[in-house]
């Protein structure tokens, strides 16, 4: 089977997450009406070779495959895939799918762009274990993010229609909007454990360097802190402030975006984690 | 033995009619026994709801010479010899099955697709059954049209949405909220729809009620009824801070809430979402206030229109549902070894 690779498995679960995305338009246009357990099973489907291309993968390297962009991206897709599979057991939850199919199928292409994969970065005199755990954490945090961004968008799009496209509300078959704001907050929660967790582990990782101190402006580590930040002001800002609604799912939503777009660039620009 | 129906329903027989020809249910156990001890049916099922009076009957006797029987039955047992009245209809087999599977799956009910006649109907089945007035035919179609209800309800959307203004109201209130548990709600203006509202919002959880109305007397009398509270009409505005549903339904000339009145309050309320259902002509609620963050203003035109819609949805479901009740008689009938049914005659009295 050497002509079945673990980037001929992901290339098959991305195509399933395509198919996912097609069948997530239909359901956008029909007004979410239909049941959503088409979607659930072509991303169960999707999760399989994925998941597998992974540890395919892992048992190559012998270590959590997170070791560049093409895996960090393979990781938080399967966080997402695997985060959804899990609350979408509740059937009227299901509709995540439709709002996450297609950031996976992007992410997926991306991750496939040539230049991606490259050879394995040595790390600087840190435990495999510790560097693979640290990576898998913050990989985690950016999955809940994800799905916690998903939650905000499925809330928008019914509270846009609850006061604008009223037929539209009814007809469909999403949550109510108040569970959809319950579900964003908690995986903003858990995404946020996560995050801290990640963070304080590549914090005590970074201590046992000879010079520290050199990494300080790493923008990695910058943007990392300033991630962070954003997260806690988004918790404080809810729970403290009683924030919630539209204002905060658009927060949520806006975090995720900037996370999005500005991991590859920091990660690349970063001596510490590309070196 | 086929199967026959006679009957008179909504369709073209006025109330003051059907209220003459009503049965009460302890009065049938024994008009089944009087109708079987005239020879005029082997097996027989009475249904009486405010809607139609109609008999279910099996008999081995030649269809229309069965279903004169029936008409006399009926009209002898109400005491009516009046030849003039209109709109009883008699059916034999094929239509007769297929009438009862239209009506258990509330095609034939003045609201299409309402599933209360099902339970109905299981309730005049059982009590013919417990007293020994059905037999191996009628058990057999009934129970098929209780399995054919049953079908059509989860693979048409006949009976999907809700369409009275009050129904539609509490699903707008479960599109909003995870929970109905333990929601506050205030009417304010006891009018007959808001009552109407406020009742199907209770009976489907909400944890606590107000009423506000100008005449504190009528306020209190609803709240008693409904187990609620009753609250000063001058101090209604105060309630909002608290409450997570309004029905709003008075005769006020003017708004009684405004942007300006609501937007101040909203911060106490801590996002919580706020619905406002304002079922006054001229209307009580300005609507600029759908505007605010987690404010739902829905208007009567609002509920109408999605009521009208699901109506809209049912109506476009009928053919389906008529082809799958034509199959699942004929299979019925063809399974009961007939093939007779195909001769069936179709015999009305009156104008029908």
């Amino acid at each position: 089977m050497d002509w079945l690779t673990d980037r001929h498995l992901f290339l098959l679960a991305v195509a399933l997450y395509g198919l996912s995305l097609v069948y997530s338009v239909f359901l956008w246009r029909n007004g979410f009406r239909r049941d959503n357990r088409i979607n659930y099973l072509l991303l169960l489907a999707a999760f399989g070779p994925h998941s597998a291309a992974m540890l395919l993968r892992g048992f190559h390297l012998g270590r959590c495959p997170v070791t560049n962009l093409y895996e960090a991206t393979l990781f938080i897709m399967w966080s997402i895939v695997g985060g959804y599979l899990g609350i979408g057991l509740w059937a009227r939850l299901r509709f995540l799918g439709a709002f996450v199919s297609p950031a996976l199928f992007a992410l997926g292409v991306f991750a496939l762009m040539p230049g991606l994969d490259t050879p394995p970065s040595v790390w600087p005199g840190l435990g495999t274990f510790w560097m693979s755990l640290h990576a898998a954490l913050l990989l985690l945090a950016y999955g809940a993010f994800g799905l916690s961004a998903a939650a905000a968008l499925m809330f928008l799009t019914q509270e846009r229609n609850l006061k604008v496209n009223k037929l539209r509300a009814i007809g469909s078959l999403l949550p109510p909007i108040q569970r959809l704001a319950a579900a964003a907050e908690r995986l903003l929660a858990g995404g946020f454990v996560f995050l801290t967790l990640g963070l304080g582990v590549g914090g005590l990782a970074l201590a046992r360097l000879e010079h520290p101190q050199a990494y300080r402006g790493d923008p990695k580590i910058v943007w990392s802190v300033g991630v962070w930040l954003l997260y806690l002001g988004l918790i404080i800002w809810r729970w403290r402030f009683a924030q919630g609604g539209r204002r905060f799912a658009l927060g949520v939503l806006g975090s995720f975006l900037f996370v999005l777009l500005t991991f590859w660039g920091t990660n690349v620009l970063s001596p510490l984690h590309n070196p | 033995m086929p199967i026959l129906v006679l009957g008179l329903s909504h369709h073209a027989t006025p109330v003051a009619v059907r209220e003459r020809f009503a049965f009460d249910a302890a009065g049938v156990p024994a008009a089944l026994e009087s109708l079987r001890g005239s020879g005029a049916a082997d097996e027989a099922v009475i249904l009486s709801t405010c809607n139609r009076v109609e008999i279910y009957a099996a008999t081995p006797r030649e269809p229309s010479r069965a279903l004169a029987g029936l008409r006399e039955f009926l009209l002898a047992s109400q005491d009516s010899s009046d030849a003039r009245i209109g709109g009883i209809y008699a059916l034999s087999e094929p239509q007769s099955v297929q009438h009862l599977f239209r009506v258990a799956c509330g095609l034939d009910s003045m609201v299409l697709g309402e599933t209360e006649v099902l339970g109905q109907l299981k309730q005049a089945y059982e009590l013919a059954r417990q007293h020994g007035h059905t037999g191996a035919r009628l058990n057999r179609a009934f129970q098929r049209a209780f399995n054919v209800a049953k079908h059509i309800r989860t693979q048409t959307n006949i009976q999907r949405g809700s369409v009275s203004v009050g129904s539609v109201a509490v699903e707008l209130a479960e599109k909003v909220f995870s929970r109905l548990g333990d929601r506050e709600v205030l009417v304010v203006g006891a009018g007959d729809t808001s009552e109407k509202t406020a009742r199907a919002l209770v009976s489907r959880g909400a944890r606590g009620l107000a009423v506000a109305n100008r005449s504190s007397d009528k306020a209190r009398a609803l709240a008693a009824e409904l187990g609620g509270r009753a609250v000063s009409f001058a101090d209604w505005l105060e309630e909002l801070a608290r409450v997570d549903i309004v029905i709003s339904s008075t005769a006020a000339p003017h708004y009684l809430l405004d942007r300006a009145r609501l937007a101040p309050l909203l911060p106490g309320r801590r996002n919580r979402p706020l619905l406002l259902i304002d079922l006054a002509v001229p209307r009580d609620i300005e609507p600029e206030v759908n505007f605010l963050e987690n404010v739902y203003l829905y208007n009567i035109d609002d509920l109408q229109a999605i009521a009208d819609d699901y109506l809209k949805q049912r109506r476009q479901e009928v053919a389906r549902c008529e082809q799958i009740i034509r199959e699942k008689a004929l299979a019925l009938l063809e399974d009961a070894g007939g093939g007779m049914w195909r001769g069936g005659v179709r015999v009305a009295f009156g104008h029908e």
